[in-house]
């Protein structure tokens, strides 16, 4: 009860805020919360489920052309786009995980960029259906109900589509099935004695996950109101990588620290040395990996542990 | 007393070795089968095609009436067989408690839905699986470190660790891979004690043990390998007084006397 208490206040905090921006900054806040969200089900993914895999942005970004091209090329109601579009990313994500979850380490790394670099392609080459290098433009979330979703109720959907994501990461995680995709990460012949189907729980973590990203994309769809192949390349793979390593890896406090430091970083970088961002980027990733393995929630774990210690 | 495990025929072969050769082998209900030979007779591959982690080349394995032969480890663990590993395999990660609660797997997991949508249920049966698994970490002595991280046990602590996860998952035979190696004393007359306590709880045992005098106090029955073929099987006195088994193990030592 506890926890739903602090989904409510959360849910109306984060709502208020976004009455209180101007436009570049809710647009700042909005790919904010979408980062998170993304955060959190990659750390399920990678850092619970230990599956080195560099397509969750590949799957926001199928989310997000499913939507766009089920809702105005295809022609569906909004209600059907969005559960189409979710069947897509779960089809989509055994298609890539059967094969690619009986890989390990190494080889489930290389499947899956190999997979990111296949949706560029296909992207690029989709024609009138993708739209190519250009993408898709020109068109609006339809109304729901009657009612046109902007501005900062548009943001709320977004806050809600956080806290969703959070929920249910949280009650997988302190499942049965959480523990068993640690046991799978921590020793999967230990976890095969212990009765934990390895390969099963392997495809589920990867397609909840990936499925969860989908629907992320879906509701980024209507942020831009454009996609295109640049967004979805590699780089930001690798960025959500490193967020999860940086916030500390298996914490979804980790994650979401992580994505705030890492998203907002650049915004008080680019002032003082342009767009060499990156650079301190790859200095705080070696400096984290190196001397904080367990990222910057292990910090305050060790603080809030000294403190309690203290009388 | 009926048996609950059958193998009959039970072969393996690497290449052109004979791993295990048509060993025939039953394990009664609430018994501690012992399974002993020297060094290559056969003993982990034998363990290995009950638990599930090698497929036989030829022969049957009947659990409870029901053909298992070549199911994979995950699915022999969910018909009731679970082992221990000879070299503890804890996750890493989590505390004591938490590897037990790995080991209720079975009885924990249902519909993935279930977790998402019940809400109070779900949390009830979380709370029912802990206090269940601080029963289990204080039958074999570790209530003291429930909370303990993994890596801060000692070997021996470990040990006792891997017998309470494989208990926390409810078997009907439950598998010891030489759980005697590495341990102190003091640490082998507490897993006496724990074996013939689960043996007593009805749960069928067998042992796998490179330590004679180990094996012969706690076994009901004891199954001799050598060369990958059963050469004797009876009661612990009987065995000792067994020809074959003498010379097989002296065999042994003079093959080792001479490299």
């Amino acid at each position: 009860m506890k926890s739903i208490a602090g989904f409510l206040v959360a849910a109306l905090v984060l709502s208020a805020i976004a009455f209180m921006l101007g436009s570049y900054h809710t647009d700042v806040y909005r790919k904010l919360l979408l980062w998170i969200t993304l955060a959190l089900g990659y750390n399920f993914l990678f850092g619970i489920a230990g599956q080195v895999a560099f397509s969750h942005f590949t799957f926001y970004g199928i989310g997000a052309y499913a939507m766009v091209i089920l809702l105005f090329q295809v022609g569906l109601p909004l209600p059907l786009a969005i559960l189409a579009g979710i069947v897509v990313c779960v089809v989509l994500a055994l298609v890539v995980a059967i094969p690619a979850t009986r890989l390990e380490g190494f080889y489930l790394a290389l499947a899956t960029l190999a997979f990111a670099q296949l949706f560029i392609v296909v992207l690029n080459e989709g024609g009138s259906v993708t739209g190519g290098p250009g993408g898709l433009a020109n068109y609006r979330l339809p109304d729901i109900l009657g009612v046109r979703v902007t501005g900062p109720w548009y943001t709320v959907v977004i806050v809600f589509l956080l806290l969703g994501t959070l929920a249910i990461l949280w009650r997988l995680d302190r499942s049965w099935f959480g523990r068993a995709c640690r046991a799978v990460r921590d020793d999967p012949q230990a976890a095969q004695a212990m009765g934990i189907n390895v390969t099963t729980t392997r495809i589920v973590a990867y397609a909840v996950t990936s499925a969860l990203a989908g629907v992320a994309g879906m509701v980024y769809a209507f942020v831009d109101n454009t996609v295109n192949p640049p967004i979805f390349g590699l780089e930001n793979s690798f960025l959500l990588l490193f967020m999860v390593i940086v916030g500390g890896s298996g914490r979804h406090a980790g994650a979401i620290v992580g994505a705030i430091l890492l998203y907002l970083l650049p915004f008080f970088l680019s002032p003082l040395i342009g767009h060499h961002h990156a650079l301190v980027f790859g200095v705080v990733m070696v400096a984290v990996v190196l001397f904080q393995p367990k990222g910057l929630i292990g910090i305050w774990d060790h603080l809030t542990a000294r403190r309690r210690m203290a009388p | 007393m009926g048996e609950i495990l059958v193998a009959k025929g039970l072969s393996k072969q690497f290449g052109g070795l004979q791993a295990v050769a048509d060993l025939d082998l039953d394990v009664r209900r609430g018994e501690i089968l012992g399974v002993i030979g020297p060094n290559g007779a056969g003993k982990s591959t034998t363990f290995n095609m009950i638990a599930g982690a090698l497929a036989p080349s030829s022969g049957t394995l009947v659990f409870d009436g029901k053909d298992l032969t070549g199911l994979p480890a995950h699915a022999m663990a969910a018909r009731g067989i679970i082992r221990t590993f000879q070299h503890n395999k804890p996750f890493a990660s989590m505390t004591v408690r938490e590897n037990v609660m790995v080991g209720m797997h079975l009885r924990l997991k249902g519909s993935l839905w279930r977790v998402l949508l019940a809400g109070t249920g779900a949390v009830r049966a979380e709370r029912e699986a802990v206090q269940r698994a601080d029963e289990l970490v204080a039958f074999v002595g570790l209530g003291d470190c429930r909370d303990a991280d993994v890596d801060t046990l000692s070997f021996g602590q470990g040990r006792l660790l891997e017998i309470a996860r494989a208990l926390a998952s409810e078997p009907r035979l439950i598998l010891f891979d030489e759980p005697a190696a590495g341990l102190t004393l003091a640490e082998c007359e507490r897993l006496t004690d724990i074996i013939r306590q689960i043996a007593q709880r009805g749960i069928a045992v067998l042992l796998i043990e490179h330590d004679m005098r180990f094996l012969m106090a706690l076994a009901d029955r004891v199954v001799v390998l050598n060369f990958g073929r059963k050469i004797a099987q009876g009661t612990p006195a009987e065995i000792r007084a067994d020809d074959t088994v003498v010379q097989a193990y002296l065999g042994d030592l003079g093959a080792m006397a001479h490299a």
